[in-house]
């Protein structure tokens, strides 16, 4: 069941991405799809444990590789998605809307 | 030769960031922190000199970070390839950062950039996991986002967001095809996966075979072959002339390695045909789409989609020849593409216009510099003794009765027509008043410096070619081709006879309204994730045949 769930989390940030014709959405669409990756390794890891990878023996415990991994996931999510924000506030700056038909049609008119 | 000296091939681009860095905090001592970052950049000709006899008697150099060791440690491999991808970075990023010296334009956070990038593509080269490759990869797309939108004009920021969502979608699948491998294998270190898929290789298992696909289709973003080449064409022309030089030298190139290594470790070699088809598909697309470019830049960056292809069909003929010659076409094709977009910037520069046709010949303000122009166009043509001579020579052998073959026989007079068209913005014009700011001496060093790097890889192709054949399959023998016979060199006259009749065909008025009409189609970032989609999907069948 949480393989659907968290499949369907991923899908559904794709769609975001995709459809949406808010920067800003497209920005946070990205940001629930790589949320949803980082809940595939950490779900993987986790079955069968009982406990966190910092207490009890390598029997009960989760697989702490996977959750080291996407620590450094997490924060390459972050630097994208802060990159993408500022990226989005610089393009209001130039063409005054968030919505990614306008931009795309002015954009490549205006090249200096 | 100690294995410590590895780290520092990371280690020394990012003391150069930080260098560049410190001009950014003391305002006042910005131009000293770009010229001392550029200077501390040549730490990286240090350990790779002194890493040569080694690496050349075949030995593999590991590092393990921390002294960790796999599967949880991270390690760091130079062998024959690393070793020639870590070159061919050093010696474009040194180059083009003497280049935006010399422009002065550029301050310290387009160096600090500069040197992050570096460092990321280093890590690509270096690593011996997949993880790791990940992280690289992005530390390579944040530098770049930044680089691409770095003069802040309208049509540079969106085409770094464009880049943006496309790779990011490319590299959550890269993800999920590590997730994938973790999931069925336990491992992430590249042997162990390649040791535990074993002899029938990724296809035996339908989850593998997803997660290879998700791997090459998240590089495949990155490496920019047909149809995942969308974001390509605005990126590199938008972006200011020594990133454009930067993305289509190495950036591009150390993607494209990346994916020939994972290939070949994880038993991809069923994808080949579909590779051979795509690489041979995006060449002649990309360089028709090429002929119908007025701006000079956008040219340039659809005539390189054009060479991937050409360069990926090359090494899926699966020929003993093949590696060889992809990786010789891709380090010529990073000497002569960073020279043109660095002459062809210039050129952008001198007149303030984009579009080819209303560019005024600029021969005879800038003689040097044209010539060096007409060295990379001549290259890129195929004209022996130039480097792109060299490797199409060697590329024809590896692709000899192959079926694609023709198309890319078609391409290569097509290219021809596209620089002739290119080449009237340095034709002898008149002298003009507004030329009168020469280029500076920094900037016309660099670009005579990868001049006479073409010159050179071309004089020397054949020991080149038998010096990469030692580096990267030292198994397989191999004879060094000679490549300056009179019967190979007469394959180059029909090229250049159709070549510039193909030009003259698109001089015409009728080609020119229609070449107008091709060129306003622009994909936009919807119609970009579907052919991305669509391309994924094609991988996955691929497995089914």
């Amino acid at each position: 069941m949480a393989w659907y769930l968290i499949g369907a989390l991923f899908l559904t940030g794709l769609w975001g991405v995709a459809a949406k014709h808010n920067i800003v959405k497209k920005a946070m669409a990205l940001s629930i799809a790589n949320n949803a990756l980082i809940l595939f390794f950490i779900y993987n890891g986790s079955r069968g444990a009982q406990t966190a990878p910092i207490e009890g023996s390598a029997k009960v415990m989760a697989d702490p590789l996977p959750q080291a991994l996407m620590l450094t996931a997490i924060v390459v999510g972050i630097c994208i998605l802060a990159l993408a924000l500022a990226l989005i506030y610089r393009l209001y700056l130039r063409f005054g809307t968030l919505d990614i038909r306008t931009i795309e049609r002015k954009a490549w008119k205006t090249h200096e | 030769m100690s294995e410590g000296l590895v780290p520092w091939l990371i280690i020394v681009p990012l003391i150069c960031g930080g260098a560049a860095q410190c001009g950014k905090v003391w305002k006042r001592f910005d131009r000293h922190a770009c010229v001392l970052s550029t200077a501390l950049l040549t730490g990286i000709a240090a350990v790779l000199l002194p890493a040569r006899a080694a690496i050349f008697s075949g030995a593999v150099l590991r590092y393990h970070l921390g002294s960790w060791t796999e599967p949880v440690g991270i390690t760091l491999i130079l062998d024959g390839a690393a070793w020639v991808s870590a070159a061919l970075i050093f010696i474009i990023t040194f180059l083009v950062a003497v280049f935006a010296l010399g422009e002065r334009r550029y301050g310290a956070a387009f160096f600090f950039f500069l040197m992050i990038m570096t460092a990321g593509m280093m890590g690509v080269s270096l690593t011996g996991d997949l993880f790791t490759m990940f992280v690289c990869f992005e530390i390579v797309a944040i530098a770049a986002y930044a680089l691409i939108a770095f003069d802040g004009t309208a049509a540079g920021l969106a085409a770094s967001f464009k880049y943006l969502i496309l790779s990011s979608v490319g590299i959550f699948f890269f993800l999920f095809g590590i997730f994938l491998l973790y999931r069925d294998i336990g491992s992430l270190s590249i042997a162990a996966v390649s040791a535990a898929l074993g002899s029938p290789g990724a296809a035996a298992v339908p989850s593998t075979h997803l997660a290879l696909v998700s791997l090459c289709a998240g590089i495949g973003v990155r490496t920019a072959f047909i149809p995942f080449h969308t974001w390509l064409p605005e990126a590199h022309a938008y972006a200011p002339h020594p990133v454009s030089a930067l993305l289509s030298g190495v950036v591009i190139k150390i993607s494209l390695f990346a994916m020939l290594r994972l290939l070949l470790q994880f038993g991809g070699q069923y994808l080949f045909g579909l590779l051979l088809w795509i690489g041979a598909l995006t060449a002649l697309s990309a360089v028709i789409s090429a002929l119908a470019q007025s701006d000079a830049k956008r040219l340039l960056a659809f005539s390189s989609i054009s060479q991937m292809g050409y360069i990926l069909a090359a090494f899926a003929a699966g020929e003993s020849v093949s590696l060889v010659a992809a990786f010789s076409h891709a380090i010529n094709h990073a000497l002569f593409k960073s020279l043109l977009f660095l002459t062809v910037g210039i050129a952008v520069q001198a007149t303030g216009e984009r579009n080819l046709y209303r560019m005024r010949p600029l021969g005879r303000d800038y003689p040097i510099i044209s010539a060096a122009f007409f060295i990379g166009a001549l290259s890129i043509c195929g004209m022996p003794p130039l480097n792109g001579y060299a490797s199409k020579a060697l590329i024809g052998t590896a692709m000899k009765g192959s079926p694609a073959y023709p198309l890319l026989w078609i391409t290569s007079f097509a290219t021809v027509a596209s620089f002739i068209k290119l080449s009237r913005i340095y034709l002898p014009g008149a002298i003009s008043a507004r030329a009168r700011t020469k280029p500076g001496v920094l900037t016309t060093v660099s670009v005579i410096a990868l001049s006479a790097l073409c010159l050179c890889a071309g004089i020397f192709g054949g020991p080149i070619a038998g010096m990469l054949q030692r580096l990267l399959q030292p198994a397989v023998p191999f004879a060094v081709p000679a490549l300056f016979r009179v019967s190979a060199l007469l394959m180059f006259t029909p090229i250049a006879v159709l070549g510039t009749a193909g030009y003259f065909l698109i001089a015409t008025p009728a080609a020119r309204s229609l070449a107008a009409r091709y060129e306003s189609f622009m994909p936009n970032v919807r119609t970009v994730l579907v052919l991305f989609f669509a391309g994924l999907a094609c991988f996955v069948a691929a497995g089914r045949w």
